[in-house]
C-alpha cells in the first residue's frame, strides 16, 4: 500500500511541474486528461466496480457542462456557485434514468444507456426550450473565483482540473474501502448471493448512478470552464464509447489502470495528430490487440485472494 | 389515408433493410452473446464494395441484370468472407476472456473498418447509380410502389424465408439452435461449435451484405461512418423483437422501418433518432427481452 502513495507522489509531482516544460497546446491536453480521467473513474464506479453495463456517461458529463454554461451565461450565476447545483441535477438525472431500467441485465442496460445518452444529444442538437444553443452551443463561459482569485489563466485551470483528480481519486479510494464499495463488488460478482446477504440491489445500484452521474457532472463544469463554450459533439454517443473503452483497456476498478486506460486511450492519439487519416484505423486494431493481450485490462484491479485450502477439494 | 399508406410502403421498404441487418446480429448475440459492433461496418463496407463491383461490371459491356447479379454475388461472398476473419482475429480469442473485453475489441473492429474503408475510398460521400433496377413505378388506388422497393421486399422475404427453413428444417440449423442454448451440451452432443459459430458469422454477414447492397441502391449516398447508424437501428430491431430470436429481429426490423417513417412523416426528422430509442427503452421497461424473447430465468 505505502509503494502506491509513492507512485501517486510521483505522479502528482510530474503533473505539477509538466505544464513549465511544455507549450500551450499540450498544457490543454494535461487539462483534458485531467477531466477525462475525472469522467472515467465515475464511470468506473457504476461499470467496474458495481458491474451495470453503462455505455451513456457522457450524458452525465454533458449535463454538468451544459449546467455551468446555461446558469453563468444566461442567469449570469458564478461558477463556484453552479458546481454544486451541476452536481445535484446531474446525481438526480442519473437517479430518474437508472430508476426504470436499473432491473435491465447486461447489455439490455448497455443499449438503454446508449438510448438515455442519443436522446440527450438529440435534445442539445434541437435546443429544447431554447436554453442549449442548438448544433453550435453556447459561447462566453465564465471563470470560477476562489476566495477572490479567478482562475482563468491556462495553467490555473490545469491546477483546478489536477486537484479536481485528486479529490475524485480520494473519494473513490474512500469508496472502495467502506461498505459502499463492498456493497458493489459483491453486487457485480454475485447480484443473488449479495441480496442473500442483505445488500438492498436497486438502492445500491441507482446510488452508483447517481454517484457516478454526479462526479461526471464535476468533470464536465470544469471542461466548460476550460474550453469557455459547450457543444453538443463533445457529449456525443462517440464520447460515450470513450470513456466505456477507457475503463476496459484500462482495467476495470483499478484507478492506476484507469489513469492508464485515460493516457493510453486519449493523449497517446493526440502523438499522432500528423497521421489524421490513418491513425483511427490503427488504433481500432490496436483496440482488438490489447483486448486479446490483456483481457482483463492493462492494469487490472487486485483484490484479496481467497485462502488456498478453500480452492483444495476442487 | 393515401399518405399514410405511402408510409407503411416505404416504411415495409426499410424494415426489411433493418431486417436483414438485424438477423446478422441477433445470430451471434443468441449464440455468443456477444453485441458484434462491428457488423453495422461490414453492412456499409458491402455498399461501398458493391458499387465497386458494379462500376468494374457496367465497364465490361455486359447487360445490366448480369452486372447485378455479379455485384450480389461478389459483395456477398467477400463480406461473408470478411465476418469470418473478423471472428476469427477479433472475437475469437476472447471467447474466454470477460463479456465486456470482448465489447471492446468489437467496437475496435468497427472502428478499424470504419476507417479503412474511409482510407480506400476517401471520406466524401460516394452516390450509387440511380438505374439498377429499371425505373418503374405503379400507382395502386393513390399509393405509388417503385420497382426498387418491390425488388427490395420480394428478396428480402425470399432470403428470410430461406434462413428461417435453413434454422428450422436442417441439421446445421438445428445444430445452430443447439449451441445458441447450450454450447457445453452441444459440443457433448459431437457438434463442432467453432464450425457453428462460424457458419453464423458468414450467414449474418452474407444477410448483412445484401441489407448493405439495398442500402445503396436505396438512398444511394454511401459515407464511411454509415454503418453506425443504420447499425444502431439494425440492433435496437433485433432487441424489439427479442434478441437472439431470429423470426424476432425481422418482425422488429419491419416495426421500425414503419416506426421510423411515421415519426419522420408525422412528428419531426430532427428528433427521429431519439424517439426511435424512447420507443426501445419503453419496450424494454414493458418487456425486458423484447416481442417474441422469452424470459430465461436465472440460474443460482
Amino acid at each position: 500500500m505505502k509503494k502506491n502513495f509513492v507512485w501517486y507522489g510521483v505522479f502528482f509531482a510530474i503533473a505539477i511541474i509538466y505544464p513549465h516544460f511544455v507549450d500551450p497546446s499540450w498544457v490543454d491536453i494535461g487539462t483534458t486528461f485531467a477531466l477525462y480521467s475525472v469522467v472515467a473513474l465515475s464511470q468506473d464506479i457504476v461499470l467496474g466496480k458495481a458491474g451495470m453495463f453503462d455505455m451513456g456517461h457522457a450524458t452525465f458529463f454533458g449535463i454538468g457542462a451544459y449546467t455551468a454554461a446555461i446558469l453563468n451565461t444566461t442567469y449570469n450565476i458564478p461558477i463556484m456557485y453552479t458546481i454544486p447545483i451541476a452536481i445535484a441535477l446531474s446525481a438526480l438525472f442519473g437517479i430518474i434514468i437508472s430508476w426504470p431500467i436499473i432491473h435491465l441485465r447486461g447489455d439490455y442496460l448497455l443499449v438503454a444507456t446508449i438510448g438515455f445518452n442519443i436522446i440527450f444529444y438529440q435534445a442539445l442538437q434541437n435546443n429544447v426550450f431554447g436554453l442549449t444553443g442548438g448544433p453550435n452551443g453556447i459561447f462566453g463561459i465564465g471563470t470560477p473565483v476562489i476566495f477572490g482569485i479567478n482562475i482563468a489563466s491556462q495553467k490555473a485551470i490545469y491546477y483546478f482540473a489536477w486537484f479536481i483528480l485528486l479529490i475524485t481519486m480520494l473519494i473513490i479510494y474512500n469508496i472502495d474501502k467502506s461498505k459502499l464499495g463492498r456493497a458493489f463488488h459483491y453486487l457485480r460478482e454475485s447480484e443473488v448471493a449479495a441480496e442473500s446477504f442483505g445488500v438492498n440491489k436497486r438502492f445500491y445500484k441507482v446510488l452508483a448512478f447517481a454517484l457516478g452521474a454526479g462526479l461526471a457532472s464535476l468533470a464536465g463544469v470544469i471542461f466548460a470552464v476550460q474550453y469557455a463554450a459547450v457543444s453538443p459533439q463533445t457529449f456525443n454517443f462517440t464520447q460515450s464509447v470513450l470513456f466505456f473503452t477507457i475503463v476496459i483497456v484500462g482495467g476495470p476498478s483499478s484507478i492506476p489502470g484507469i489513469l492508464l486506460g485515460t493516457f493510453v486511450m486519449f493523449v497517446v492519439p493526440q502523438f499522432f495528430r500528423e497521421f489524421a487519416t490513418a491513425r483511427y484505423f490503427v488504433f481500432g486494431i490496436a483496440m482488438i490487440l490489447t483486448m486479446i493481450l490483456r483481457p482483463q485490462g492493462i492494469c487490472p484491479a487486485r483484490f484479496g485472494k481467497l485462502p488456498k485450502y478453500i480452492f483444495k477439494e476442487s | 389515408m393515401e399518405i399514410f399508406l405511402q408510409q407503411i410502403v416505404n416504411g415495409l421498404a426499410i424494415g426489411s433493410i433493418y431486417a436483414l441487418v438485424a438477423i446478422g446480429y441477433t445470430m451471434v448475440y443468441g449464440v455468443m452473446k456477444l453485441i458484434n459492433f462491428a457488423h453495422g461496418d461490414l453492412v456499409a463496407l458491402a455498399a461501398y464494395v458493391g458499387l465497386t463491383v458494379l462500376m468494374q461490371a457496367f465497364g465490361m459491356h455486359i447487360t445490366n441484370l448480369w452486372a447485378i447479379i455479379l455485384m450480389f454475388v461478389i459483395t456477398a461472398l467477400f463480406i461473408s468472407l470478411c465476418g469470418v476473419v473478423l471472428e476469427r482475429l477479433a472475437y475469437r480469442p476472447l471467447r474466454k476472456a470477460p463479456r465486456l473485453s470482448a465489447v471492446v475489441s468489437a467496437l475496435g473492429a468497427s472502428l478499424a473498418i470504419e476507417n479503412g474503408i474511409m482510407l480506400i475510398w476517401g471520406p466524401n460521400i460516394k452516390v450509387f447509380p440511380s438505374n439498377v433496377f429499371p425505373n418503374m413505378r405503379w400507382h395502386i388506388s393513390g399509393v405509388v410502389i417503385n420497382s426498387t422497393q418491390i425488388a427490395i421486399l420480394l428478396l428480402s422475404v425470399i432470403l428470410m424465408l430461406a434462413l428461417y427453413i435453413f434454422i428450422n428444417k436442417t441439421k446445421i440449423g438445428t445444430a445452430i439452435r443447439a449451441t445458441a442454448i447450450d454450447q457445453d451440451a452441444a459440443k457433448l452432443m459431437g457438434i463442432n461449435v467453432n464450425g457453428i459459430i462460424i457458419a453464423i458469422f458468414a450467414l449474418g454477414s452474407f444477410l448483412g451484405s445484401i441489407g448493405g447492397l439495398f442500402i445503396g441502391i436505396y438512398y444511394r449516398e454511401l459515407y464511411f461512418q454509415m454503418g453506425w447508424i443504420y447499425g444502431l437501428n439494425a440492433f435496437i430491431a433485433a432487441i424489439i423483437g427479442g434478441i437472439g430470436n431470429i423470426p424476432g429481429a425481422m418482425l422488429g426490423g419491419m416495426l421500425l422501418g414503419i416506426f421510423n417513417v411515421l415519426i419522420a412523416g408525422y412528428v419531426s426528422n430532427s428528433w427521429s433518432e431519439a424517439l426511435t430509442f424512447v420507443l426501445l427503452i419503453i419496450i424494454l421497461i414493458i418487456k425486458p427481452t423484447g416481442i417474441l424473447g422469452e424470459r430465461v430465468a436465472e440460474k443460482v
